[in-house]
């Protein structure tokens, strides 16, 4: 069943020497699975991811041929029927838990926020949902983290205060920008196996956006390859090591890895035919 | 007599009555020419070493000695001139209203050291970025082409030693691969000796001579890079950190295995 649909996205700032188009028509179908979208950074991987919710202010403009969620067309949707999608069916979370936590206010003020003002939850109810949503994703002492400020909390706890603030709704798709790239590589491994138990008890859909390849290919179960604005190549994440494209290998190429040859690494060429057909 | 000698280390942070111990009794040697890795999860304390060694972290115990000597405090001049420092995150740990030239020429001018002009032009080509960028600032630049300039930044005084805290975490794997080939490059012109702090082992296996594994503030392996590359580890944390490498995640991706 498809969840999501976008056909032939753009997304287009203007600038002093005339558009810019940082997603250059991409489409793409999700259903309840996990797909990654990989890339560069400036490759359009978080303006797609954005561009789904509607949020590209001005002056940047979304047009597509089609962008339905669950039937609803998104580009038509009024920014009442948006609200109402918004956190409620389609949740993000964002690259940065240092900057997309309110400061001054405590995580468990953050947390039930929605739950009162959207749901009408009293206090009580409304905190003891919250803690819910803390042991969700594996945060241990949930009453003293509530009573804390983002500053008090590290990186990791931050990323998963975010995740538990954007389940808590219990929306039908996720779409999580580089949630763990602030993260270690042992408290990254928990945070995504967090995701992937949600995917798999919630049916939830899941878009995962990174820049981290290897990370894709084991965590997700189809992969987007985008470069300058454009998917390169999609491809089932275990048919990784056989993409075909030059973009990805080079991606991949470029890795170091654990007892491989210390010569230097090899660089992404960007001279080849596909570089020049990406450009504008 | 070892280039860098760390014995018994303790870093102690005091804030709000919490007493913090960031480096718990960590001794380790790099050799002049070594490149000696840290690895270990945040808060293990790895930088918290490459900061001791600057003076920018409360030392509580143990002692540091370059050379064979030990550190004055403040450190000085003459430190600045052996050891350097580049930074994880090329986007703070520059000027921002500073352009290049004035960044690379600063450390000129306070040692008093002449020719900076043709001095900041060699740095840029040294680094591989083009001698236009000279006037530009930061802002101007792309993450890759900052940290080329916090590199020749670190370079300006010909420093033996250079303490490298995550310095391509911050970038895309493209560009990662470019920084480190760099750093391959100048460490073999220069005769440098790398203190590398980073959180991904792989990135340590493809520089590194040797590694220590730390976690909380403690060290818990060192491993030659032979013993590392052939999984020859003997603590159940380092096994644990190579097997959570993401380089390995391809392997089990290519075998269809699924966490």
């Amino acid at each position: 069943m498809t969840l999501l649909s976008v056909r032939n996205l753009r997304v287009t700032f203007p600038s002093d020497t005339g558009p810019i188009q940082a997603v250059r028509g991409v489409s793409f179908d999700l259903g309840r699975e996990r797909l990654g979208i990989v890339g560069e950074s400036g490759s359009g991987k978080t303006m797609t991811g954005r561009a789904v919710l509607r949020l590209i202010r001005p002056p940047g403009r979304i047009e597509a041929e089609a962008m339905t969620f669950d039937g609803q067309d998104l580009l038509a949707a009024s920014p009442a029927q948006m609200r109402a999608l918004r956190g409620r069916r389609i949740a993000m979370v964002m690259q940065d838990p240092k900057y997309s936590l309110n400061p001054v206010m405590s995580v468990g003020d953050q947390l039930t926020e929605g739950l009162r003002r959207r749901d009408r939850l009293g206090r009580a109810e409304a905190r003891r949902r919250a803690i819910a949503a803390l042991e969700a994703v594996q945060i241990r002492d949930p009453d003293r983290v509530m009573d804390a400020y983002p500053h008090e909390l590290s990186g990791g706890m931050g990323q998963r205060v975010m995740i538990a603030m954007m389940l808590i709704p219990e929306p039908d798709l996720l779409i999580a920008d580089e949630p763990t790239s602030a993260l270690d590589v042992t408290v990254q491994a928990e945070v995504l196996s967090i995701l992937d138990g949600l995917v798999r008890d919630r049916g939830m859909g899941l878009i995962f956006i990174s820049h981290d390849l290897r990370l894709v290919a084991r965590f997700c179960d189809r992969v987007l390859v985008m470069y300058r604005g454009r998917v390169v190549e999609e491809l089932a994440a275990g048919d990784l090591l056989a993409a075909r494209h030059p973009y990805t290998r080079g991606l991949l190429n470029c890795l170091p890895r654990i007892g491989g040859s210390r010569a230097p690494l090899p660089v992404l060429d960007r001279s080849g035919d596909w570089a020049d057909e990406a450009a504008p | 007599m070892s280039l860098i000698e760390i014995d018994n280390l303790s870093v102690t942070f005091r804030a709000k009555g919490r007493v913090v111990p960031a480096v718990r009794e960590v001794s380790l040697k790099v050799e002049a020419r070594e490149s000696y890795g840290l690895v270990g999860e945040s808060g293990s304390g790895k930088s918290t070493i490459l900061r001791a060694i600057c003076g920018l972290a409360p030392v509580s115990g143990g002692s540091i000695r370059i050379g064979g000597e030990p550190l004055p405090d403040p450190r000085g001049r003459a430190f600045s001139r052996r050891v350097q420092m580049v930074f994880q995150d090329p986007y703070s740990s520059l000027h921002p209203r500073h352009t290049l030239d004035r960044t690379l020429s600063e450390p000129l001018a306070i040692h008093g050291l002449g020719g900076a002009d043709a001095r900041v032009v060699q740095a840029l080509a040294d680094v591989g970025l083009p001698a236009k960028f000279r006037f530009r600032y930061p802002h101007q630049l792309s993450g890759g082409q900052r940290q080329r300039v916090a590199i020749a930044r670190a370079l300006m005084l010909e420093p033996e030693i250079l303490l490298l805290d995550e310095p391509t975490s911050a970038l895309d794997a493209s560009i990662q691969a470019e920084v480190l080939n760099l750093l391959a490059r100048l460490r073999a012109e220069r005769g440098l000796t790398f203190l590398m702090v980073s959180h991904d082992l792989a990135v340590i296996d493809h520089m590194c001579d040797r590694v220590l594994v730390m976690q909380h503030g403690r060290a818990v392996e060192e491993l030659a890079h032979a013993d590392l590359a052939a999984a020859r580890m003997t603590t159940a944390y380092a096994r644990s950190l190579f097997d959570a490498s993401a380089d390995r995640m391809l392997d089990a991706a290519a075998a269809g295995a699924r966490p």
